[in-house]
């Protein structure tokens, strides 16, 4: 335990910090609006809602899950915040209601997942559909628009001029999620399903349990993301959380957290999000059109998973010459 | 294997009888939409998705947690990329083996990562279908490209006896095809049985990773095929047209009684499943559902197979 505690900030996070910041320099030197604090401001603020996604996704990689519905929960819980919103409710009752409308999304991927015992990949790929489906028709055809900025207010507010309010809410999150993850039995169980499932079912762990719950987790944060999507937006267009998945699950592999399971890195989830944001803001910046960004983003998974393995094992003799 | 034979014939009857509800259902609420011409239109649109799901069949049978999620970004990007050869000045008549060659291309370099490199199928081929969609999308700003030799046009809309050209010329024959060689071919029964038992397999000598590596590379060139149709279909190629066929293909082969952990299942089946996805989607824009109820629906389809499926007895429980 100590020794996966100070594994945590080791090679990889420290890999990720000095490519974002070797990526910066690159990107400053070819334009000089790069460095300007309005720039930063809108790396700072694009993050935010796929700190939280990567931050649950890293739960659910952890048991040897995934899910590539994480973007549509986001919509529909956006949907019902705006929604609830144009009634004219509290902005707090609404800031809860992300959290709500997610967890309950979640525990139906997880109860879908767990007790249909349907592979994860499959069954996320069909309650996308459905999800998305559910957000055609919630929205109507049309955008959900001019929204109250109450919710603004508290979460888009910069502390300083520059860092959103809503940071305040992602480090309690983050920190929340390592004492769970690293100090908690339900955190030992997590890693434990994730590492060998059958061994920690004979162990005695409730597998089917500690697995549903990961998927709450992730669902309750996407949620939570909705609440901040809000705050920064203030309107949910149709194709809303259409990228969200792909950029997650970039940012988590990235980060070292395991696509097999049994392996998590928060703070490696949190600087994969950063990176590919920096990236992807930078490249648009350099006068690369937007629509590449999932190129770019697709690219830098398959490498760093690529580089990942070949490190592992054989190298790059195994492309050349197989699989011993 | 008895029991798997029973699962798979029970499956069937339950596909066949669900298709037969579908078409009676539509046929009841709207009496018109049992005319001939149904028929023509159905396999009108079921040839791409017919030859994307034979793709996605073959690859989850061969086990190995197969899967291809990749398959609407290379008919995308093979639709996208045959095309510019041709406005860069590739002779006409190469189109139809340019978008072929450059699906299996793409379909090799999944079977790269996924047999060389060995990344799990679902995130590797999740990786490469933002990659390809994403460059289709991203080479022609979203925009059509348009040029499809006048030729190749009644290729993609005529008929013959109410059957649609593509549908004869490359959907019976890459069944037929598909069909035999799982059945009286050693590349088939090498192909059940590393599906079933990937170990074992391995034991005996079949040599897994090539056979895998080879159906990552069919279901590439079965995509550029449905490429292909497309362009003739539509005179021009849409950046977007693998939009949901990852979906699609997958709700098809399952619905069709391929087993997702692999190694059991037939083609034949599958086929039954496309021509029944595309009944209900051709059904529900008869009554005027939107368009966007589509993948929804499909999406649910491929959850309560699998629920299904649970139902039924394994031989692996």
């Amino acid at each position: 335990m100590g020794a996966r505690i100070a594994g945590s900030i080791g090679g990889r996070e420290l890999t990720l910090l000095v490519a974002g910041l070797v990526a910066m320099a690159i990107f400053a030197v070819l334009s000089p609006v790069y460095l300007s604090a309005g720039n930063l401001y809108q790396v700072v603020r694009n993050s935010v809602e796929l700190l939280v996604v990567g931050l649950g996704l890293t739960f659910v990689l952890a048991i040897g899950g995934i899910d590539v519905s994480v973007g549509m929960v986001l919509g529909i819980a956006a949907i019902a915040i705006g929604n609830l919103l144009l009634a004219g409710a509290d902005p707090w009752v609404a800031a809860l209601a992300g959290p709500l409308v997610g967890a309950a999304l979640g525990a139906f991927t997880g109860a879908v997942i767990v007790f249909g015992r349907i592979p994860a990949i499959v069954a996320t790929i069909g309650l996308l559909g459905v999800y998305r489906t559910a957000i055609f028709a919630l929205l109507g055809g049309s955008w959900l628009s001019g929204l109250p900025s109450s919710l603004s207010d508290i979460f888009a507010a910069r502390i300083g001029g520059f860092l959103p309010a809503s940071y305040i809410v992602i480090l309690a999150a983050y920190l929340a999620a390592f004492v769970v993850l690293r100090r908690t039995p339900f955190g030992l169980h997590l890693l434990a399903v994730g590492n060998a499932e059958e061994r920690a079912r004979l162990a005695g762990v409730a597998v089917r349990r500690v697995r549903l719950a990961a998927y709450v987790v992730s669902g309750t944060l996407c949620g939570l993301a909705a609440t901040f999507y809000i705050a920064n937006y203030r309107n949910v267009e149709m194709t809303v959380g259409s990228t969200v998945a792909l950029d997650a699950i970039a940012a988590v592999v990235l980060g070292g957290t395991s696509i097999l399971g049994g392996r998590a890195s928060l703070l490696g989830t949190a600087l994969g999000v950063l990176l590919i944001r920096v990236l992807q803001n930078g490249f648009t910046i350099v006068g690369l059109p937007s629509l590449w960004q999932p190129v770019v983003t697709g690219v830098l998974l398959l490498a760093a998973l690529s580089l990942e393995r070949l490190a592992a094992s054989g190298g790059v003799r195994r492309l050349a010459f197989g699989a011993p | 294997m008895p029991r798997s034979t029973t699962s798979t014939a029970l499956k069937l009857v339950i596909l066949l009888v669900l298709f037969a509800a579908i078409v009676a259902a539509f046929g009841l609420y709207q009496p018109r939409f049992l005319q001939t011409s149904l028929v023509s239109t159905v396999l009108q649109f079921a040839s791409m998705l017919a030859l994307v799901a034979l793709g996605q069949a073959l690859i989850v049978l061969a086990g190995g947690a197969g899967i291809d999620l990749s398959v609407g970004g290379i008919v995308s990007l093979s639709a996208i990329l045959s095309m510019m050869a041709l406005q860069a000045g590739a002779p006409p008549v190469t189109l139809p083996v340019l978008a072929v060659a450059i699906g299996a291309l793409l379909g090799a370099v999944n079977g790269i990562l996924v047999t060389r490199i060995r990344i799990l199928p679902l995130i590797a081929t999740l990786g490469t279908l933002f990659v390809y969609g994403g460059l289709a999308m991203a080479l022609t700003a979203g925009g059509s490209l348009s040029g499809v030799p006048q030729w190749l046009v009644p290729f993609g809309r005529g008929l013959v006896g109410g059957v649609p050209y593509h549908f004869l010329a490359l959907v019976l024959p890459a069944y037929l095809a598909a069909a035999v060689i799982l059945t009286f071919t050693a590349w088939g029964r090498w192909l059940y049985a590393m599906g079933y038992n990937e170990r074992s397999a391995h034991l005996v000598g079949i040599r897994v990773d090539r056979i895998r590596f080879f159906a990552y590379c069919l279901s590439g060139a079965l995509s550029g095929l449905a490429a292909l149709v497309s362009l003739a279909w539509f005179g021009s190629g849409r950046p977007n047209i693998g939009l949901n066929l990852e979906l699609e293909s997958l709700a098809a082969a399952l619905l069709g009684g391929i087993a997702i952990t692999g190694g059991s299942g037939g083609v034949i089946g599958v086929l039954i499943a496309v021509l029944m996805i595309v009944t209900l989607k051709t059904g529900l824009q008869f009554v005027n559902v939107s368009t966007v109820w589509q993948v929804g629906i499909v999406g649910a389809l491929l959850l309560l197979v699998l629920l299904l499926d649970f139902l039924i007895p394994r031989r692996r429980a």
